[in-house]
């Protein structure tokens, strides 16, 4: 199709320093934003407008990123910063307030995510002190922490949750009763590896899996939505300017196998997976972002010589002076 | 992954600029969000500041146009109609009903053409106007390409009524013939045409029809020897054009508005009976010869050449990559694979390119706020990976009103995705708790069949009820039926409202029971048992006597138990039931009516018994 963007809004956040995360909601009518200027603003951006609804402060350093809970949950917010703080926000009686804040960690918290919806409301949090702390909502505004120290030596610096596997025996399972379902996070850090997490019985968290390939700091992971296939996806990349697309054939559940997307020139610090999972972005140094998509040439679909390995489509989306499409 | 399949397109963003920043970016549901940043992580950034601007970004999906939105609805309609029909499609009637339907999707393209080309030069103002001319263009072309392989794969025209059909095909899309191009080019020669073929009832075979034709194209060749024309260059000319002279063809370029009109005037003079399998031959030439080296192919050109090829892969390839949406080739190719004309290649995303185009179309509609219910239908006819991308994409509807949560759950509900029916009704049970829109929330979930959430619903009810003295939304627990087993407080809910509804029919006995065992069977809540009790007091002061010896009993125990000072944690203390002025005052006056009760229920019971 030629992949022709355009720029639909421009959203003036009014933030007085960099930027750094910017997350849509559940349904592509709010947008979180975070800042250096420590602050967390919320704009209503339906019909191509921008309305602020928030400008939440509590954070006393950069605030590196935000997460958006599963809209069941009510409106629900989380966000991360160098203040060694994650707040949790949420909208009651339509003002936004703190809601929670956890402050177990002895340096930046450098990446939030919530669990998927199914598990509850969860929030894996990565710091540079090598932990990872797991925030469960325990109803009356109490929230359960279990930490892993030293999840990855130096630091940690994403984490990514697996999507829900619906345990066979979900069907007619008598109302109120919880399915058992197996909860796995990745996460990757300074110490050039991803780590798989699974929850065992007990509620402990354990190191399932070390996923070895990069030769320097990972600086992101991202495990791609579940889109009916039996194996599961993660991508990868790092300081040492490699992306890697690991698969797993859920059959073992233990052997992934990397596959590397691209080299690229400079440091990779995030991919992000589209939300049906046909297209990874991923960021450079080089003031770019492309999309790929995976195994088929998005402009195309099945020419034998595309099957060659694996063919892909890139676009590039950089920036600029001049609006061209 | 390496492999790049041509140069990816760029797109610039305004305003994010200078060396040092970099993208940041994330994926909305429907869009991508982009800003400047600094992904090195330092405590103190660069003294610059930032840039505050968030730019979202979308594909151009010709989703959000009027016009395209009915074509859009139409040939849904005509999908849809093809699936159903499949199995019917049988023998000798299949091709027809396929053409038909190739004609039915042509159809909507030119209605959808017309209109475009009215609002083109209805002369509003010149950057619309421009925008709708390169619709008109595209959809033109769109056309002109359908056209083209209905007649070379679907209608599997052979030698003979080929060339006539591309006759048609050509003076239906060459918009510039003049009249004196239809004289020279085509007009000599209709009643020839008429006599030789298409005459509907013309029984003359292929073989005989060459002979005649050959018979006289000898003629002419002979006249134009002898020199019959030779006072006339034009009659000359004429005769030459008549024989398929190239030369004297392309001596009239001007009124060939393009290559394949072309072609098709040589084949008609020169190779009248051509077989489809030669045509590749004849169309290359032509292309050749017509652009004489002066231009290159467009992509149009490349799509026509490559259906005379036969080459349906490449057509689909090429109309991917030249057309702004995924319509006309998920439609085509739809179209195509029910002529089983596409052999399967297996892909990642889909088993088969069919699918992959169609899911790549659906998802674009889910975009749009409402021609996501046409995607529906469309993902539901893709066997591989089309529910998984429905229950994907359906949960990420904004459900802004009611009427459409509830279209959405019928959805669902229809196609027995559970999970998503649960997953929405809960997140509209939560927005209706946070409006107090109780009775809303309760009936989402009970839909839902969650359990917990009836319980927190439940509890507001009976809070409410405390504070207000009153239930709200009696419709609604009035009429709960089998759900009320959903959940404890649930049930207790709906019984006491009952017991309300007893008291309200003067319908005491039934009423005093009624309270008595939601005591007893522990489905009251405990922190609740001091207003069962005080709603026990104007049954216990009537004239007549309603509990019974046994029952009253009971109410005392029950009493008791709640005073006794056992504390329970979440409920109010007995330590505070005391100290409390106004429960003292109330237990207090329990307790002398319920042995006040007791004494005229023995008397009652033993006066009975003794009679």
């Amino acid at each position: 199709m030629g992949e022709m963007v355009s720029v639909i809004n421009t959203v003036d956040t009014s933030h007085e320093d960099m930027i750094h995360d910017a997350q849509m909601d559940y349904y592509g009518t709010r947008l979180a934003t975070c800042s250096s200027d420590r602050s967390v603003k919320i704009f209503d951006v339906r019909n191509g407008g921008q309305i602020l609804i928030a400008d939440l402060r509590g954070h006393e350093g950069p605030v590196w990123q935000v997460a958006w809970a599963h809209p069941m949950y009510g409106n629900v917010l989380a966000s991360c910063s160098y203040d060694r703080k994650v707040i949790i926000w949420k909208e009651e009686n339509g003002t936004w307030e703190k809601t929670h804040e956890h402050t177990g960690h002895d340096s930046s918290v450098n990446s939030v995510c919530w669990a998927p919806h199914d598990y509850g409301l969860i929030l894996a949090c990565g710091s540079s002190d090598g932990a990872i702390s797991l925030l469960t909502y325990s109803g009356l505004g109490q929230w359960e922490v279990k930490k892993i120290n030293s999840a990855h030596t130096i630091g940690c610096n994403a984490v990514s949750w697996a999507p829900a596997v619906v345990p066979g025996s979900l069907i007619d399972q008598p109302s109120g009763q919880k399915p058992n379902y197996i909860k796995k996070f990745a996460s990757g850090g300074c110490d050039n590896l991803i780590k798989l997490w699974k929850e065992e019985e007990d509620g402990q968290w354990k190191e399932e899996q070390k996923l070895e390939a990069h030769s320097d700091w990972v600086r992101d992971v991202a495990w791609a939505p579940s889109i009916g296939l039996p194996t599961s996806t993660i991508a990868s990349c790092s300081q040492d300017g490699r992306v890697f697309i690991w698969t797993c054939d859920d059959a073992s559940g233990n052997a992934w196998s990397p596959k590397l997307l691209h080299k690229f020139n400079d440091v990779v610090w995030h991919v992000s997976w589209s939300i049906t999972a046909n297209i990874l972005a991923v960021s450079g140094g080089d003031n770019k972002v492309t999309l790929w998509k995976e195994s088929v040439d998005g402009q195309w679909v099945c020419i034998s010589d595309v099957n060659k390995g694996q063919g892909s489509v890139s676009t590039s989306v950089t920036e600029g002076q001049q609006n061209e499409q | 992954m390496e492999e790049l399949d041509g140069e990816p397109t760029v797109t610039l963003i305004p305003g994010v600029n200078s060396q040092k920043k970099q993208m940041c970016f994330d994926w909305g549901p429907g869009e991508m969000l982009v800003c400047e940043t600094s992904f090195n992580k330092k405590e103190k950034s660069d003294m610059m500041p930032g840039c505050p601007f968030i730019h979202i970004i979308r594909k151009n999906e010709d989703v959000y146009s009027q016009i395209l939105r009915k074509l859009f609805n139409e040939s849904h309609g005509i999908f849809v109609g093809l699936q159903r029909i499949e199995e019917e499609l049988t023998g000798k009637s299949r091709k027809a009903q396929l053409v038909r339907v190739s004609k039915n999707y042509r159809s909507v393209i030119r209605a959808c053409l017309e209109e475009m080309h009215q609002l083109a030069i209805a002369g509003k103002d010149p950057a619309s106007d421009r925008q709708f001319s390169i619709q008109v263009s595209s959809l033109s072309a769109m056309e002109l390409i359908w056209n083209l392989c209905e007649i070379l794969f679907i209608e599997v025209a052979p030698a003979g009524p080929l060339l006539l059909h591309l006759l048609d095909w050509v003076q239906l899309h060459v918009c510039e013939v003049d009249s004196l191009s239809a004289d020279v080019l085509g007009s000599e020669n209709p009643s020839k045409h008429e006599r030789f073929w298409n005459l509907p009832g013309n029984t003359q075979t292929l073989t005989e029809l060459e002979l005649k034709w050959q018979h006289w194209h000898e003629g002419c060749e002979r006249h134009l020897q002898d020199g019959t024309f030779a006072s006339s260059p034009h009659l000359e000319s004429l005769c030459k054009i008549m024989l398929g002279d190239e030369a004297a063809l392309l001596e009239q370029k001007e009124l060939l508005s393009n290559w394949y009109h072309f072609l098709v005037t040589r084949l008609l003079y020169s190779h009248p009976t051509v077989k489809p399998m030669d045509l590749h031959f004849y169309a290359q030439s032509s292309l050749d010869l017509f652009l004489g080296g002066e231009s290159s192919p467009e992509p149009l050109d490349n799509i026509l050449m490559a259906a005379f090829e036969f080459d349906i892969h490449q057509v689909i390839k090429e109309c991917s990559i030249a057309l702004s949406n995924w319509w006309f080739v998920a439609h085509l190719t739809d179209l195509l694979d029910h002529c089983k004309l596409l052999q399967s290649h297996n892909l990642y995303f889909g088993s088969n390119m069919r699918e992959f185009l169609l899911l790549e179309y659906a998802s674009g509609l889910f975009a749009h706020h409402s021609l996501w219910q046409l995607g529906v239908d469309y993902f539901d006819y893709c066997p591989e990976l089309g529910r998984v991308s429905l229950e994907l994409h359906i949960e990420r509807i904004p459900l802004s009103t009611e009427q459409k949560a509830l279209k959405v759950l019928r959805v669902c509900e229809q196609r027995q995705m559970t999970e998503q029916v649960r997953s929405i009704c809960k997140i509209l049970a939560m927005k209706a708790v946070r409006n107090n829109r109780l009775g809303s929330a309760l009936s989402w979930s009970i839909r839902a069949k969650d359990a917990a959430f009836a319980t927190l619903v439940s509890d507001r009810f009976l809070r409410d009820y405390c504070e207000r003295g009153c239930f709200s939304d009696l419709d609604l627990i009035d009429n709960l039926g089998p759900a009320m087993m959903l959940s404890d407080r649930l049930t207790f809910l709906g019984k006491y409202r009952e017991f309300h509804r007893l008291y309200g029919e003067k319908r005491f006995v039934d009423a005093a029971s009624l309270l008595l065992s939601l005591m007893t069977s522990q489905i009251a809540p405990r922190t609740f048992w001091m207003t069962l009790l005080t709603d026990a007091l104007p049954l216990l002061e009537q004239k007549q006597v309603i509990f019974s010896a046994e029952q009253t009993y009971e109410l005392m125990r029950c009493l008791e138990d709640l005073t006794s000072g056992r504390p329970v944690r979440g409920e109010p203390d007995a330590q505070q039931l005391q100290d409390d002025d106004v429960e003292t005052t109330k237990v207090e006056m329990l307790r002398l009516a319920l042995a006040r009760n007791l004494a005229r229920s023995i008397v009652k019971e033993g006066s009975l018994e003794g009679s």
